[in-house]
């Protein structure tokens, strides 16, 4: 086979990364809505607390759904970095894999353990409790993408290390964690998955309010959520973008005065080479801008009707807009991330280590062979995800499964064995 | 600090072993246990609120690889590539099965689904028993690198994840799954012994010393560890605690 070992590598990440990057971006946002929904459902008396547990337990709902497959592309991340990247556990492992180390331990594990408390203890635990759970879920959910942002901003930008016979030691925990390539991405990310949300909230709302649903009460209520959530988070998205620049790469824009003179650097101090990134860091970076321009249109937008509950139950043009716009944020996501880590290349972590000399050592048939199937993976898991979220975003509430009673459970539950019957 | 960053890993792994091997095994035994799609989903729900909360301890565990070890991560993961890639690969079609089986009504969802927990699970419980048994072949005096005659040897450890799981359905099922379960020479406590000695003899032939990362990285993931784990074990208690008793109906999954 003449594949070429390192493109097949780096492909499979960028689609792993990507496709992982999908659901976590929903998953973020999605969390922060819940949380707050389930806070007021908590608080609220009357009327309004029905309305407010059944959203809960709609986008709850799909919120899980895009938990799940999000959760197993991640898993599929943490492996590859050791499975096509070993290059990078030995030289950098002990600097990159802390911050990793941290994510499992502080974050992820509270966070899946919690989230299973949250799924399979509905009306089983205080709700008090359940409501304490979810915010949990979502405040464990940020500590693990900054530590993920943290083991990439390092790789952006590395600190904190000292070159020792070849592999680094990490020696300045504070600079590798406070890291401004980390930080400033981390809220970056972070009003970019609240604006990933509020589209999503908004969309699915407007797509039931176009289709003049008889739960006009929950849907108003939904839209405005997303709403706010957009209106909230596209200014910020934008600053923690822009404050980025400041620590730019100077070969990122390609072959600029800057990139020129870096260059000139790097063949000096490692030899003779092509030290400028593929042309498809700056379309990346193109892309992601103007589609934060249609974002930030739809949000202005938003921003006259919200006051008006009655103008957003009823104008058809904006629902069609607001359907048509959920896509959007993750165009500008992963545009974005195009920008960063194809703008990157040919480094693995910048001025540091190449992605040639991380690659493993192992039989290219294997790499491919892992290429293969994990792209027919993620395809699949991409295409499911997205069926089976707009089966239930369609459904509308009618559907929840999630928190409602089991088919058959209190029969099944007074019987002494499972008869026939069941 | 490196014999507690030892110590760490081998709480994480054979957490893993003993929590995540119990409804692996409940997941190889399910056309056994369930006879039917209705019983099957009480089997599920069986080890639902459970599953996301124990494999947590191996991405921990990998976690503390990647930050103590690295190492370790490389010899291991670049060393076993076929198997490791065979391991992941089983874990997400095992765990789409669970995710997504209650997800849709229709018959033949409900069969694939079935079939992928199943596969999923034997896969993951043989690519542990390649693992498992390269390292035990490793700690009787081969060097940690690659495969080798443990690879295959070890394939067999699959059945104990088996018997594991039979021990953890007497406890949570109910009914005729139950009556089946009975059926299976699987003590709970006495799997998990064997899984935990089994795991702490892996470790023996690693070269902990060569594979480490130096002292500052391992203060950091050893530290944090040890200040979290109380609350990690407390969360997972909480589980046991709210998910104690038997299920007699289907959840979620």
């Amino acid at each position: 086979m003449d594949f070429d070992p390192l493109m097949l590598a780096r492909v499979q990440f960028a689609l792993t990364a990507g496709t992982h990057f999908l659901f976590v971006a929903l998953t973020l946002g999605l969390a922060t809505l819940v949380a707050l929904m389930q806070t007021r459902a908590t608080l609220a008396r009357g009327g309004a607390a029905v309305v407010r547990a059944r959203m809960v337990r709609f986008w709850g709902q799909l919120y899980v759904v895009n938990y799940a497959v999000g959760i197993v592309t991640g898993l599929v991340m943490e492996f590859q970095f050791g499975l096509n990247w070993g290059g990078m556990s030995s030289l950098v492992g002990e600097v990159f894999g802390a911050p990793l180390a941290m994510e499992t331990i502080a974050a992820f594990f509270i966070e899946s353990t919690f989230l299973g408390l949250w799924i399979f203890g509905w009306d089983r635990l205080n709700r008090w409790v359940h409501l304490g759970l979810i915010w949990v879920v979502t405040l464990t959910a940020y500590a693990s993408a900054y530590f993920i942002l943290v083991a990439n901003g390092w790789l952006q930008r590395p600190v904190g290390h000292v070159m020792e016979g070849g592999s680094a030691r990490l020696v300045d925990v504070g600079a590798l964690l406070g890291n401004p390539t980390a930080v400033l991405a981390f809220g970056h990310v972070l009003f970019g998955g609240l604006l990933t949300a509020g589209f999503f909230m908004a969309g699915v709302s407007a797509f039931h309010l176009l289709r003049r649903t008889a739960e006009v009460e929950f849907f108003r209520r939904s839209v405005r959520v997303g709403l706010v959530a957009v209106v909230v988070s596209v200014f910020p998205v934008v600053v923690f973008g822009g404050m980025q620049f400041a620590y730019l790469q100077p070969t990122k824009g390609g072959a600029t005065e800057q990139g020129l003179a870096e260059q000139a650097r790097f063949v000096e101090r490692f030899g003779p080479g092509d030290y400028l990134p593929p042309g498809l860091a700056t379309v990346g970076e193109v892309v992601m801008m103007a589609t934060w321009g249609l974002m930030a249109l739809v949000a202005v937008a938003g921003l006259v009707k919200l006051p008006f509950g009655r103008w957003l139950v009823r104008g058809r043009v904006f629902h069609v807009v607001l359907l048509v716009a959920v896509p959007l944020p993750y165009v500008a996501m992963l545009a974005g991330w195009v920008f960063r880590e194809v703008g990157r290349q040919p480094w693995m972590v910048y001025g540091v280590l190449k992605a040639e000399d991380a690659l493993s050592k192992v039989d290219p048939g294997w790499i491919t062979a892992s290429f293969v199937v994990f792209t027919v993976l993620m395809a699949v898991l991409t295409v499911v995800n997205g069926w089976l979220l707009a089966r239930f975003a369609r459904r509308g509430p009618q559907g929840v499964q999630l928190g409602a009673a089991p088919p058959a459970g209190s029969a099944a539950e007074s019987a002494p064995a499972l008869t026939p019957t069941f | 600090m490196e014999i507690v960053a030892v110590v760490v890993l081998a709480v994480f792994v054979a957490g893993y072993l003993v929590l995540a091997g119990a409804d692996i095994g409940v997941g190889m035994l399910l056309p056994v246990l369930g006879r039917d799609a209705r019983e099957r989903r009480l089997v599920i729900a069986g080890i639902a609120p459970f599953f996301l909360g124990n494999e947590v301890w191996l991405v921990s565990a990998v976690g503390v690889v990647a930050g103590a070890f690295p190492g370790l991560e490389h010899r291991l993961l670049e060393g076993l590539f076929p198997v490791v890639s065979g391991l992941v690969l089983a874990w997400v079609v095992r765990d789409m099965g669970l995710w997504l089986r209650g997800r849709v009504e229709a018959a033949a969802w409900r069969a694939g689904c079935d079939g992928a927990i199943v596969v999923g699970s034997w896969g993951l419980a043989l690519a542990w028993g390649s693992v498992l048994g390269t390292l035990l072949v490793a700690a009787a005096g081969e060097p940690v690198s690659g495969m080798n005659a443990g690879t295959v040897a070890g394939l067999p450890l699959a059945a104990l994840f088996a018997l594991h799981g039979a021990g953890f359905a007497r406890w949570r099922l109910s009914g005729a799954p139950l009556e089946r379960a009975r059926r299976w020479p699987g003590r709970y406590a006495v799997t998990g012994a064997v899984l935990v000695a089994v795991a702490v003899l892996a470790g023996l032939g690693v070269p902990w010393e060569q594979v480490r990362a130096s002292a500052s990285a391992l203060t950091v993931t050893a530290g944090t560890t040890v200040v979290l784990l109380p609350a990690l074990v407390g969360a997972q208690a909480l589980v046991w605690w709210t998910f104690r008793g038997r299920v007699h109906s289907p959840s979620y999954l």
